[in-house]
C-alpha cells in the first residue's frame, strides 16, 4: 500500500474561463502522465460540449505519479471540478474528498465571484488552499493587483501565491512542489472500518454504474460485499481502480486514495454523489457528513417539434439521466404542443447543455418552454402543492398564498457599476443585502433574489450593462411569500397553455404589454388577422394584432420557372413545419423564450 | 442534337417552341434569369446563335416541330442580337415551321428597337412583340437599373404598331421610391396606346442579384407587401375599367388578345425549349420530363403531374374544370379536401363547371399553390 504520507488529495477551483483544464493538461504533461503525441487539450473534459464551451460539467479524477525534488516519488489525486454555479453540490462533495485545493485566479481578470464563492468552499470544507496567478504570460496580466485582491478579498497570503503559466508550463513545477509541501497528508485510519465518500458516478454501456470514490476510513477491496448508505442498496465490488486517466483496476483503493468503484449496478438512482459506501456486514453506523438530495432548481417543459419522436424523447432522456442522475423528468401534456416532458434541471447551463445534448447526440427536432421556477402554492383548504409548471398553477380562489424560492446572490463589479447593478436588481425584485469593497477596484454586493427572476435573462442583462465586468454566484435561500399571478397570452381568443407564465403582480400589466409586442414581432403574418392577447385571470391587460398577409406571390411562372417555383414553395413548407400549429396559427419556436428575451 | 431522345418516341406531341437569347447590353439589378451582358460584336455570340440554328434544323427534321402552335423568343435580349443575327434565326424558323396560323413573339426591350427591326421580323413571321417597357417613370426604371427611359419606351411602342398591332408590354410595381400616384401614371401612359396585352409584376428580389446584395446590406428599402398589394389591387382595377381581362396572376389581355403561348405552359401543354437557358416539358403516359439545355433536369411522376397542372391551372382566371379535379381525386386522394379548405380560406371560388382563384387567392398565391402542391407528397406529409 502507498504510505499515506506520501498521497495528496486536491482540487483545482477557479472562476470559468481562468485556465483550470489548461493547467490540468499541465500538470498530466509535467508527470508524464499522458504521452506527449496523446495530447489533446482539455483532456480532462471528455464531453463535446465541454470542449467546444470551454466548461466543465462531469467531475474527474486523475491519479499522477510525481517525483519530487525531495527524492520521493508522490502519489497525487486531482479531482477536477465542474466551474459553474449549477454545480455546487457536485464541487462540494469534490471538494470532501480532498485535504487541499489549488485556486486558480487569472492575471489579467483578478478576482472574481466564482473565485470567491470556490473559495469559502474549500475554506469551509477545511482545505489548504493554494493560490495561483494563472496566465502570467498574457501582456495584459496585472500579477500586483491580483495579488492585493487576493489577500483583500479572499483573506489569503498574497506571498503564498505561485505564478504559473498553463500556456507555457512555466511555474507549474514550483506549484507541484507547494502541493507536495503545504497540502495535508490524507489523515483517515486504515484499521477503522470501510468508509468511501462518492463524489462523482457516470454509466458505463458495459460495466454500469461507475462510482469515483474516496477512501476514507479503511480499505475498498475486490469482492467485498458493500451497501450504500443514503440510498440502502447492498451489492458487491466487482473492481475498483485508479484512473491515470484509462481506468487501471488495481487490487484494492487504501485509506487516503481516489479511484472508481464498479458494482455492476444498473441503476444510476442506486448510486447517488455525497453517499458513503461502507460494508455490508460492520460498516460505519453514521454516514459521512455532508450528504443531500439533489434538487433541480428550473424546470422547462420539452416537447418533441414532430409528435413521433415522443418515445424517442423519452428513451433519450432515460440515457442521459444515466450519467447525470440530477437530471429529472416527468410526461407533460399541453394543449399547444402535445405530449412532451416536464424536465428540471440544477440550472440555466445545464438545461440548455442537456437540450443541445438531446438534440446532437439523438437527432431530436426539440421545442423548450420558457424556465419556471418550483413554486410553493398553499390552499385555502391547507394543503401545499409544488408547482413545476405555469399550467398546473390551480384556480385562483384556491389559492390562500403563493411562496417562491429565493436566492443569495454574490455579484462581483468594477465601483463604477454599482449603481446599474442597483437598478437591475431592482427592478428584479431583489433585496439589497451587503456591500463591500475587497479593494480598490472590485465591490462585492450580495442581493436576495427571486430565482424566477435571476432565470429571465439576468445574467445577459447583468454583463451587458457591466460591459461584462459583473460576475455572479447565488445559492439557494429560502421560499418567500410573494403576490404571483398567472399571465395567459391568447391567441386568435385562445389560450395557449405553453405560453402562459407566472409574473408578480405588479409586473403583470408591463410584462403583459411587452411580450405581447414581441410576440407580434415574432409570429409572421398568416392568412388571417390573429389578435395576441396577455391576460391574467380572464381580464385582458395588453393587445397587439398579427396582420393578415396580404400578398404573397411569384408571379412570373414561366416554362423555366416552374421547377423553380415548385422547390420555392417545398422550401416555404418545409420552414412552416418547423413552427408549431397552434389551432390555425403558425408560431415559431422562438415565440416559447420571448419571455425571456423580454427587454427592460 | 442535344434533346435527349429516349422517351421522344412515345411522348405527346410539342404545341410550343421557346428559343432562348442568353446575352444582354448591360444586366437589370432585379434580374435572375440565365443571361450575360456581352458587347454587340463579342463572337460568342455568333457561335451560338449557329449552334441554336442547327438545333432548330435538326429538330425540324426529325419532325419535332409539326405540332407547334406557338413560338417565342425570349431572353436575356433577343433585340440586343440586332437585326441580322435575328433576321437570320427568324429565317431557320420560317423554312422549319409551317408559320401560319402560329402565335410568334420576340421579346424586346425598347432600346433596341428600330423600324427596320420591326419591320424585318413582321415580315418574316414575327406577329408579336413583348416589350419590357417596366415602367413610363424615368425614377423608376433608373431604379431598376434599366437603360432605356420613358420617352425611349414610347418610341418602341409606336414603331412596333407602325406595322405589328399585336404587343405586350411588362409593368413591375413596388419598386423603391415608387408612389401610388407614379403608378397609377405609369398605367394611365399605357391606356394611351390601347395595347392589347399588359403584364404587371410585383418586383421581387431574387438571390444573388444586385438588388438582393443591396437588401442585404440595408441599401435597398422593398416597399412593404401591404403597399404592393395595394398597388397590384390598383393595377387590376384599373386595367378591369380599360376592358382588359385578367387571365393569368400578371397577366391583362383585350378578349382574344391572350398570350397562347405563355397559356401552354399553365395548360399541361408539352413544349420544346432550344437554347442554353431553355426549358422544356415533354410527357407520355409514364410521367412528365422538364428539361434545360436538353437535359432532363426533373422527372414527375404522373400524381405529381397532375398536381402541377392543378396548381398552373389556379394561376389562370378560368381556374380548373370539375371533371379536372374529379378525376386528380382518383390518383390524389384528398384533393377534394384540398380544394374545399381553400374554399373556406376564401382562396378558391366554385360554381357548377369550375374551380377559380379568388382576387385574394391572387394575392397569395403562393399559399394557393403551396397547398397544392403539398397533394404530391414531395415533402413528406400532406398538409391537412
Amino acid at each position: 500500500m502507498t504510505d499515506p504520507s506520501l498521497i495528496r488529495n486536491f482540487s483545482i477551483i477557479a472562476h470559468i474561463d481562468h485556465g483550470k483544464s489548461t493547467l490540468a493538461d499541465r500538470v498530466l504533461q509535467l508527470t508524464h502522465t499522458i504521452a506527449e503525441r496523446d495530447m489533446v487539450e482539455q483532456v480532462l473534459d471528455s464531453m463535446d460540449i465541454e470542449r467546444e464551451r470551454g466548461i466543465t460539467i462531469k467531475s474527474q479524477a486523475v491519479r499522477v505519479m510525481y517525483d519530487a525534488r525531495d527524492g520521493q516519488t508522490y502519489q497525487l489525486n486531482l479531482i477536477d471540478t465542474p466551474g459553474h454555479v449549477d454545480f455546487t453540490y457536485e464541487v462540494s462533495r469534490s471538494l470532501a474528498a480532498c485535504e487541499g485545493a489549488v485556486l486558480v485566479v487569472d492575471a489579467t481578470q483578478g478576482v472574481e465571484a466564482q473565485t470567491v464563492a470556490n473559495a469559502l468552499m474549500a475554506m469551509n470544507a477545511g482545505l489548504e488552499i493554494i493560490p495561483v496567478i494563472n496566465k502570467i504570460d498574457l501582456p495584459a496580466a496585472d500579477i500586483e493587483r491580483v495579488r492585493h485582491e487576493i489577500e483583500e478579498g479572499l483573506a489569503i497570503p498574497a506571498d503564498e501565491a505561485i505564478l504559473v503559466s498553463g500556456k507555457t508550463g512555466e511555474g507549474v513545477e514550483e506549484l507541484l512542489e507547494a502541493i507536495v509541501q503545504r497540502i495535508p497528508l490524507p489523515s483517515g485510519a486504515a484499521d477503522q472500518p470501510l468508509a468511501a465518500l462518492i463524489f462523482d458516478s457516470y454509466f458505463d454501456a458495459y460495466r454500469g454504474v461507475v462510482a469515483l470514490v474516496r477512501i476514507i476510513d479503511g480499505t475498498l477491496t475486490t469482492g467485498q460485499k458493500i451497501r450504500f448508505m443514503a440510498t440502502d442498496v447492498a451489492t458487491q465490488v466487482e473492481e475498483v481502480g485508479v484512473r491515470r486517466p484509462a481506468n487501471t483496476p488495481v487490487d484494492n483503493l487504501m485509506v487516503g486514495e481516489v479511484g472508481y468503484l464498479i458494482t455492476g449496478l444498473k441503476d444510476p438512482a442506486d448510486v447517488k454523489v455525497g453517499d458513503t459506501v461502507t460494508l455490508e456486514r460492520g460498516g460505519v453506523s453514521e454516514p459521512l457528513p455532508g450528504y443531500r438530495e439533489v434538487k433541480p432548481m428550473v424546470y422547462t417543459g420539452i416537447f418533441p417539434l414532430e409528435g413521433d419522436q415522443y418515445t424517442d424523447l423519452r428513451d433519450a432522456l432515460d440515457k442521459l439521466r444515466l450519467n447525470d442522475p440530477a437530471l429529472v423528468y416527468e410526461p407533460e401534456t399541453s394543449h399547444a404542443l402535445g405530449f412532451g416532458f416536464r424536465v428540471g434541471f440544477l440550472g440555466l447551463l445545464h438545461m440548455e447543455v442537456v437540450k443541445e445534448r438531446l438534440e446532437r447526440e439523438f437527432s431530436l427536432d426539440l421545442l423548450a418552454t420558457a424556465p419556471s421556477v418550483e413554486y410553493h402554492v398553499f390552499l385555502t383548504n391547507g394543503e401545499m402543492l409544488s408547482i413545476h409548471s405555469p399550467q398546473d398553477m390551480p384556480d385562483p380562489v384556491s389559492i390562500e398564498h403563493i411562496e417562491e424560492p429565493y436566492l443569495k446572490a454574490t455579484i462581483l463589479i468594477p465601483p463604477d457599476y454599482v449603481g446599474a447593478v442597483m437598478d437591475l436588481s431592482i427592478a428584479r425584485r431583489g433585496v439589497f443585502d451587503t456591500m463591500q469593497y475587497l479593494s480598490t477596484t472590485t465591490v462585492e454586493m450580495r442581493w436576495d433574489i427571486p430565482l424566477s427572476e435571476l432565470i429571465m435573462d439576468y445574467f445577459d442583462q447583468l454583463k451587458s450593462r457591466t460591459k461584462g465586468y459583473a460576475s455572479l454566484d447565488y445559492e439557494f435561500s429560502d421560499y418567500r411569500f410573494s403576490q404571483l399571478v398567472r399571465l395567459d397570452i391568447l391567441l386568435s381568443g385562445k389560450p395557449v397553455d405553453a405560453l402562459s407564465f407566472i409574473v408578480h403582480r405588479d409586473k403583470a400589466y408591463s410584462m403583459g404589454n411587452t411580450l405581447s409586442i414581441r410576440l407580434k414581432e415574432i409570429i409572421p403574418r398568416q392568412l388571417f388577422e390573429v389578435p395576441i392577447q396577455a391576460a391574467v385571470g380572464g381580464r385582458v391587460l395588453a393587445r397587439t394584432t398579427v396582420k393578415a398577409r396580404r400578398k404573397d406571390v411569384l408571379a412570373k411562372c414561366y416554362g423555366g420557372d416552374i421547377t423553380r417555383k415548385r422547390k420555392l414553395l417545398e422550401k416555404q413548407k418545409a420552414g412552416k413545419k418547423r413552427m408549431k400549429n397552434i389551432g390555425s396559427v403558425e408560431v415559431p419556436q422562438e415565440a416559447f423564450m420571448a419571455i425571456l428575451k423580454v427587454d427592460e | 442534337m442535344n434533346v435527349e431522345s429516349m422517351n421522344a418516341a412515345q411522348s405527346e406531341p410539342y404545341g410550343a417552341l421557346y428559343l432562348h437569347i442568353p446575352f444582354c447590353a448591360s444586366r437589370c439589378a432585379y434580374c435572375d434569369f440565365t443571361t450575360e451582358a456581352v458587347a454587340p460584336d463579342d463572337p460568342r455570340i455568333d457561335t451560338y446563335l449557329d449552334g441554336l440554328i442547327r438545333e432548330v434544323r435538326d429538330v425540324a427534321r426529325e419532325g419535332l416541330l409539326s405540332a407547334v402552335r406557338s413560338v417565342y423568343i425570349g431572353g436575356g435580349s433577343p433585340s440586343f442580337l440586332g437585326s441580322r443575327r435575328l433576321v437570320q434565326l427568324v429565317y431557320t424558323l420560317a423554312l422549319s415551321i409551317d408559320l401560319t396560323g402560329l402565335e410568334f413573339t420576340v421579346e424586346a426591350n425598347p432600346e433596341q428597337i428600330t423600324d427596320s427591326l420591326v419591320r424585318d421580323l413582321f415580315a418574316l413571321g414575327v406577329n408579336r412583340f413583348s416589350l419590357g417597357v417596366q415602367s413610363f417613370q424615368d425614377a423608376d426604371l433608373r431604379a431598376l437599373g434599366r437603360i432605356h427611359d420613358a420617352a425611349r419606351a414610347r418610341g418602341a411602342i409606336t414603331a412596333i404598331r407602325e406595322r405589328c398591332d399585336n404587343l405586350s408590354i411588362d409593368l413591375i410595381c413596388g419598386i423603391a421610391g415608387q408612389t401610388m400616384a407614379s403608378w397609377l401614371a405609369s398605367l394611365e401612359a399605357a391606356e394611351t396606346f390601347d395595347l392589347p396585352h399588359i403584364s404587371i409584376y410585383p418586383l421581387t428580389v431574387e438571390e444573388g442579384t444586385p438588388f438582393a446584395h443591396a437588401a442585404k446590406q440595408g441599401r435597398l428599402v422593398s416597399l412593404d407587401e401591404d403597399t404592393q398589394a395595394l398597388f397590384m389591387e390598383q393595377a387590376a382595377e384599373h386595367l378591369r375599367q380599360q376592358g382588359y381581362h385578367r387571365y393569368e396572376v400578371a397577366s391583362y389581355a383585350k378578349p382574344g388578345s391572350e398570350c397562347r403561348h405563355n397559356s401552354a405552359y399553365w395548360t399541361g401543354v408539352s413544349y420544346l425549349g432550344l437554347g442554353r437557358g431553355a426549358a422544356g416539358m415533354r410527357q407520355s403516359a409514364t410521367g412528365r420530363e422538364r428539361l434545360m439545355g436538353g437535359k432532363v433536369v426533373e422527372t414527375l411522376t404522373p400524381a405529381q403531374a397532375i398536381t402541377e397542372d392543378l396548381m398552373l391551372g389556379m394561376r389562370m382566371s378560368e381556374g380548373i374544370a370539375r371533371e379536372q379535379l374529379t378525376r386528380a381525386d382518383i390518383i390524389l386522394p384528398g384533393a377534394y379536401e384540398v380544394f374545399s379548405e381553400l374554399i373556406d380560406l376564401g382562396l378558391v371560388e366554385a360554381d357548377e363547371k369550375r374551380y377559380r382563384p379568388t382576387a385574394r387567392g391572387w394575392l397569395l398565391g403562393n399559399e394557393l399553390y403551396g397547398r397544392i402542391w403539398a397533394l404530391a407528397g414531395v415533402s413528406g406529409s400532406r398538409s391537412q
